[in-house]
């Protein structure tokens, strides 16, 4: 087989991948195998979303879910830049606050989930809330690695033509570590999502986790199914969405 | 060529120009894992406004540390830098500086890149970017004012990072090594059109390098230096005709300047050796 073959099959392939996959669920699901209402077809979770969207609850669930994490991912990124500017250049800030932020990171932001019910109750501000601590500390960190791997020599570049220290971080630090701070940003965006399922399991009134949830204790397996399709699929088109945004921001590379 | 080197000494008349850097007796000292190091032991001399000085020496022999103190990215151990009069305390845009790699901000294009002097120095955002288009078109690349530095070759670059630290009109320019980078034929034609340059700005110029031919070909004076610890050996005035070509080298003024060079480099490299022996 020639190169040019070999390469068109591997094409032909991984064009069939995801068919196939759907096709040898379907065939499992009603093959008696396994029991049918809990591991439900593709075909029945398909009108499962459908009948989803047609209630019009699905656009419900889908904007509530994603405002929290577009908010709560916001806040996080702005703070986590902010402080990981602050603590990259200045050594007397991040002596203060490195080592704080530094304990509290290695938490998982889901075992917040109880304390946060507590101090927020089941409103929106909670949900935000785990969002934003899901992504600060990650922004944060890169952000603060970023600073300090900026190219000296930038730096001296810029002391000699006089640049006065606000125009040094806007203009020069800021840039500079910005290649590691959209690392940062996008994997922010995937802890997002899965700190909004912790969010959302904790208790609250809409959201496609939400419905999930429900589905499961109405054993409606198709429903279940079809919220893991629809979570799956949102948050991939982030992550997407966001590479192609990295690549514009980080356009000198 | 006695009347052409009459007519460019009457330029640079040592009693007529005032000094622009005075470097008295400056030691600078490097800790390091092995204990102190000395990189400079008490070096003195002096520039005058509008000179072009070579420091010329040996990797490692401090030539970059005494630029970098005139730059004041260097504190020295002892002894007192001074330019124009003042004493050197930090960098500042009175010393521009061009390094052995371009440094160019890679996020800005090639006339934001020069324009960032004098934006930071508050000049309005259009005086500083006619400005940038006067050294664009000077350097030559007015087709590439608005590209970005990774799409330009070496040489482009290094004129670039020249004109941004010609920007903000500096009285010195301080170059370490910068044409160190570039292939031979690249670095020929930079050295000719920083010459050019040069005499249409007219700023003084402290140019390091190692390389025997470049230093006799752009200086005034070289200052030659020898390792560990750096000190000034000779100070040779290269009174060679401006402007200055490629053809220079055929000069039996330039050849004698050349084998002076080689002698005393010579001579300083086989006592190092010694030395290093006895050690």
């Amino acid at each position: 087989m020639t190169r040019e073959q070999l390469q068109r099959l591997n094409t032909a392939i991984s064009i069939l991948s995801i068919p196939m996959f759907f096709l040898v669920w379907e065939l499992v699901s009603r093959s008696h195998v396994v029991n049918i209402i809990l591991f439900p077809p593709p075909s029945v979770v398909a009108v499962a979303m459908l009948e989803w969207v047609k209630s019009g609850q699905f656009a419900i669930d889908l904007t509530v879910s994603v405002t929290r994490v577009v908010i709560g991912f916001a806040l996080g990124a702005i703070a986590g830049v902010l402080f990981g500017v602050l603590t990259g250049q200045f050594q007397l800030v991040s002596s203060l606050l490195s080592p704080i932020f530094h304990i509290l990171r290695p938490i998982p932001p889901i075992a917040f989930v109880p304390i946060v019910i507590l101090w927020f109750g089941l409103s929106e501000t909670g949900k935000i809330f785990l969002v934003f601590w899901g992504v600060f500390f990650t922004v944060w960190l890169t952000t603060h690695i970023g600073v300090q791997k900026i190219d000296p020599g930038l730096i001296r570049a810029a002391r000699m033509l006089g640049t006065p220290r606000r125009q040094m971080l806007t203009e020069i630090v800021l840039f500079g570590a910005l290649p590691y701070i959209v690392v940062g940003l996008r994997t922010a965006v995937s802890i997002s999502f899965y700190t909004l399922v912790a969010a959302e399991l904790a208790g609250t009134f809409a959201g496609i986790v939400y419905r999930i949830e429900i589905a499961q204790q109405n054993l409606q397996t198709g429903q279940v199914m079809g919220g893991l399709v629809a979570l799956g699929a949102v948050s991939f088109l982030a992550d997407r969405g966001f590479a192609a945004v990295t690549q514009r921001l980080v356009w000198w590379r | 060529m006695t009347v052409a080197r009459a007519a460019h000494r009457a330029t640079v008349e040592p009693a007529a120009a005032p000094i622009e850097i005075d470097v008295a007796d400056v030691s600078i000292v490097f800790d390091s894992s092995k204990g102190q190091v000395v990189a400079a032991d008490r070096v003195s001399f002096q520039i005058l406004r509008g000179e072009f000085v070579c420091l010329l020496g040996p990797s490692g022999c401090g030539k970059s540390t005494v630029l970098n103190t005139i730059a004041g990215f260097e504190t020295p151990y002892a002894g007192t830098v001074r330019v124009a009069g003042k004493p050197v305390t930090g960098p500042g845009p009175d010393r521009g500086m061009v390094f052995q790699q371009p440094h160019l901000f890679p996020w800005k294009s090639v006339r934001s890149n020069i324009s960032h002097g004098p934006r930071a120095l508050g000049k309005p955002a259009k005086e500083a970017r006619a400005i940038a288009d006067d050294l664009i078109a000077m350097i030559g690349l007015s087709r590439f004012a608005d590209a970005y530095p990774h799409t330009l070759s070496g040489g482009m670059q290094q004129r670039v990072a020249i004109a941004r630290a010609l920007a903000n009109r500096p009285g010195v320019l301080l170059m370490d090594e910068p044409f160190g980078a570039l292939d031979a034929q690249t670095r020929i034609v930079m050295q000719e059109s920083l010459l050019g340059l040069w005499a249409k700005v007219g700023t003084t110029i402290v140019f390091v390098t190692h390389d025997i031919d470049e230093a006799i070909f752009l200086a005034d004076r070289v200052l030659l230096m020898s390792a560990g610890p750096g000190r000034i050996l000779r100070d040779l005035r290269i009174d060679l005709p401006r402007p200055r070509g490629s053809e220079i080298v055929l000069d039996p003024a330039y050849v004698a300047l050349k084998k002076e060079c080689l002698d005393l480099i010579r001579a300083e490299s086989r006592q190092a050796f010694e030395q290093q022996a006895v050690r």
